[in-house]
């Protein structure tokens, strides 16, 4: 039939994605098990060729298929790019460990690009159907993968909360769609905000079908009052898993979330404006909740986890001051995914080099980090301080560019709301910090009684207890090994350019929220 | 045929029933016996609409079917996930007791 | 008419009774077999909404496959002895369940649906139940369908040609979907390779 067939050659990208996650579970029979990390290296050259073709072949096409089921344009080829990208530095930093705790890599790596492939399928998705099943993709990959290292019970535990809550949370928003498709009869974007402006005498199922769907997705995307899982499954997932899950997954659902947004409330915002507020609502609650409990964090995993709950609250600040000619909104929540995407893989492949050489992912652990290896206490101590929003920094550009777009949309009490906590989060940010800095190196003090030697920030520290277990694992790995320190370095750069010399980026931004928020 | 509110309000009792359990049992296995609940109800809810429904451009609508069955597909997939993890975790720890899954704090 | 509005409240008794069963009862393995009766009562459902191509999926995929799979998982986690015991949450539950169903039943009673008239239902269900095999030209003859567009609509309706034409996309994500479900499952479960 030639309607099916018509424009299947778009969608290229998304085929060669699959056939590549085929070839790595293909190879992976094959290889033996010293030459594993083979799979990484396909992989990675694999995503970024493809990221390549996509720009090669996409740049300024705007094709609607399917009767509006999916949308290749440039909103999608932008973040078809980023989640490649991203995929390739995740693949990166988890390399290392993979080889260390985790069996079956080929499992591993081929389920990490089908959760590439689900992301970009969200950012096409122009319709709900399609938009749930390629979050279910990515869904089903992150249960497995927080499962992923299987001797350990609390990986077991967060995969069972995770996939418990996943499935719970898409009942609610299957209801929600299945509300709307009872009064809209139809299942696409457009097709909702026809509804939601001329509602007639069923506004209310349909004004509870959105509620649904927001509550769904407020799950997917760990917004207070649904976050509860996330903690628990940022702690218990293996490292690398958890990197993915605060950066990548995030992604993948705002840019669902945008499309939606834009393509199916804004329209109706002079008919039902209420969707604003439950968006400002649940952004209020986000920030505030996400960096008051981070204060009282231990563990640095759940740290994290209370951090990106906060930085959801600012997304969705964001989201609630989207409007038709606002595309600064727009811009500043995908200017926003970019920047703390960056700054987040510096942390995180910081915290997997330090987890790899010591096992440890107490906050306290840190203590004395500076001394030890100060390459990994400065990164952790930069991306920290981009989080917070310091200037120089990308952190202190997105905040501001995304701050300022929600105080022009008409929500200045929520870009007050937003700077305010950002300041709490400086707090423990610092805090972290400081033990890097300022607190002694944890049993120095019996290692120096046991040896009669002064403390750890001497020269000769490494030969003088090379004896002793604890310390070799750290002298052996005094740097991070070339991959981790790759991505770590790569990662810098990039906070640092996006802080001081964003336009380049941004300009690539406008071109991607253009299309979904015409009339700019 | 039964008018589409009697079919809407069964729904609702079903997902209802559905989220009742999901949130007060604790075995496992029997909160994803209520997710299929609360999936079920929705393809009540999808059926019953699609067959009262006017059809967008086309002769009629079937769009409610085709979601029906993507949902069955995949509460399927998930079934036998979730059950892969259940089993994992009971391998480790001999419970799937939802509320003795606590270490770490909710 | 008679006899479907019977069939129906029967149906909407039974699924309903088993469902809280499914919840209630102390007994894991009678909760699985309870479900089964909500799958097939709810496969009922599809039957008088003339959908009998999801009704035999709804058999052969929930009571048969889903079931199988969930009394395997009650069996294997030794789970049985222990049974169904609520946990502390069980009031609050109880109080958030019942204000959902007030509000989905105000919601739904208050909106004004326009169903379709009747003749036009009634091809409706024509169609569907036809919808899975292609609808032949003396069906839709009876159905009183006979203009040339409403034909060419009404064949290009079927189920087939949605999955397989405007839905093929989310279609084969879902197959990729069911893939990686497939792997992933393996992948926890399987033992170390040797080597």
């Amino acid at each position: 039939m030639s309607t099916v067939t018509e424009n299947l050659y778009l969608l290229t990208p998304e085929f060669l994605l699959a056939a590549l996650a085929l070839l790595v579970f293909a190879l992976d029979l094959v290889l033996p098990e010293s030459r594993k990390t083979w799979l990484a290296w396909i992989g990675m050259a694999g995503l970024t060729a493809l990221a390549i073709f996509s720009v090669r072949m996409l740049a300024g096409r705007t094709e609607s298929l399917y009767g509006g089921l999916l949308a290749v344009d440039q909103f999608s080829l932008f973040f078809k790019v980023f989640f490649m990208g991203l995929g390739v530095f995740i693949i990166l930093s988890s390399v290392d460990f993979v080889k260390q705790h985790l069996s079956h890599p080929g499992e591993f790596y081929g389920i990490l690009l089908f959760s590439i492939l689900g992301m970009n399928m969200m950012a096409q998705a122009r319709e709900l159907v399609t938009a749930y099943i390629a979050l279910e993709l990515l869904s089903f990959s992150l249960y497995v993968l927080t499962a992923y290292a299987r001797g350990n019970p609390k990986s077991n535990e967060a995969a069972l909360k995770y996939i418990i809550i996943g499935a719970f949370s898409t009942a609610v928003l299957l209801y929600g769609i299945s509300m709307i498709y009872s009064v809209a009869g139809s299942t696409h974007f457009d097709a909702l905000a026809e509804t939601l402006s001329s509602p007639g005498q069923a506004g209310p199922v349909l004004w509870v079908g959105v509620a649904f769907l927001v509550a769904g997705l407020g799950f997917k995307l760990a917004a207070v009052p649904f976050h509860m899982w996330a903690p628990d499954v940022y702690e218990g997932a293996p490292l690398p898993v958890t990197a993915y899950l605060a950066i990548a997954s995030k992604a993948g659902a705002a840019a669902l979330a945008l499309r939606l947004i834009s393509e199916g409330l804004v329209p109706a915002r002079e008919v039902w404006p209420h969707w604003q507020i439950i968006l400002a609502a649940l952004a209020a609650a986000s920030m505030l909740v996400g960096n008051l409990v981070a204060l009282a964090q231990r563990n640095l995993k759940r740290l994290m986890a209370y951090s990106s709950i906060g930085h959801v609250g600012y997304l969705l600040a964001g989201m609630a001051a989207l409007n038709i000619g606002g595309g600064m909104a727009a811009n500043g929540i995908i200017f926003y995914l970019v920047g703390y995407a960056a700054t987040s893989l510096v942390v995180f492949a910081a915290l997997i080099s330090f987890f790899n050489q010591t096992g440890q992912e107490e906050i306290a652990d840190l203590a004395g980090l500076a001394d030890r290896q100060p390459l990994l206490a400065a990164a952790i101590a930069i991306g920290l301080f981009s989080l917070a929003g310091l200037p120089i920094f990308a952190g202190f550009t997105i905040k501001f560019y995304l701050f300022a777009a929600v105080a022009q949309g008409g929500f200045l009490w929520l870009a007050g709301l937003a700077i305010f906590s950002s300041l709490i989060s400086l707090y423990y940010y610092l805090q972290v910090i400081r033990q890097m800095y300022i607190q002694p190196v944890p049993g120095t003090a019996p290692d120096a009684s046991g040896h009669g030697e002064e403390p750890s920030h001497t020269a000769s520290h490494g030969q003088a207890v090379a004896g002793h277990a604890s310390e070799t694992a750290a002298a052996a790995l005094r740097t991070p090994t070339g991959m981790l320190l790759a991505v770590v370095v790569a990662g810098l750069v990039a906070v640092l350019a996006l802080g001081v010399y964003p336009g380049p980026l941004l300009e690539a931004i406008e071109r991607a929220s253009q299309v979904i928020l015409p009339g700019i | 045929m039964a008018p589409l509110v009697y079919f809407q309000i069964l729904s609702a009792a079903l997902f209802v029933i559905g989220l009742y359990g999901v949130l007060a049992r604790r075995s496992a296995v029997l909160v994803v016996m209520s997710i299929e609940l609360m999936l079920n109800a929705v393809n009540i809810n999808l059926i019953a609409a699609a067959s009262h429904l006017e059809g967008q451009g086309r002769f009629l609508n079937f769009d409610g079917h085709i979601i029906a069955i993507f949902v069955i597909t995949i509460a399927a997939a998930e079934i036998g996930l979730a059950l892969a993890i259940i089993l994992r975790m009971y391998r480790n720890r001999a419970t799937v007791d939802v509320d003795e899954i606590n270490l770490m704090k909710w | 008419m008679v006899l479907q509005d019977i069939i129906f409240w029967l149906l909407a008794a039974i699924m309903l009774a088993a469902a809280l069963g499914v919840v209630l009862v102390r007994d894991l393995f009678r909760a699985a077999l309870l479900l089964v009766t909500v799958f097939l009562a709810v496969a009922g459902f599809f039957v008088l909404l003339s959908a009998q191509f999801l009704a035999v999926v709804q058999v052969l995929v929930y009571a048969g496959a889903v079931a199988i799979l969930l009394v395997f998982a009650v069996m294997l986690t030794k789970d049985v002895a222990r049974g169904n015991q609520p946990n502390r949450l069980r009031l609050p539950a109880a109080g958030l369940a019942g204000l959902a169903l007030a509000v989905f039943i105000a919601v739904a009673v208050t909106t004004g649906w326009t169903p379709l008239p009747p003749s036009v239902q009634e091809q409706a269900a024509l169609v569907q139940t036809q919808a899975s095999g292609g609808t032949t030209p003396e069906g839709l003859e009876q159905a009183g369908i006979s203009g040339e567009v409403q034909r060419s609509q009404a064949q290009r309706a079927t189920l087939a040609d949605l999955l397989l034409g405007e839905y093929v996309v989310p279609f084969e994500a879902v197959s990729v979907l069911l893939l990686a479900a497939a792997v992933g499952s393996l992948a926890l479960l399987r033992g170390r390779p040797q080597g």
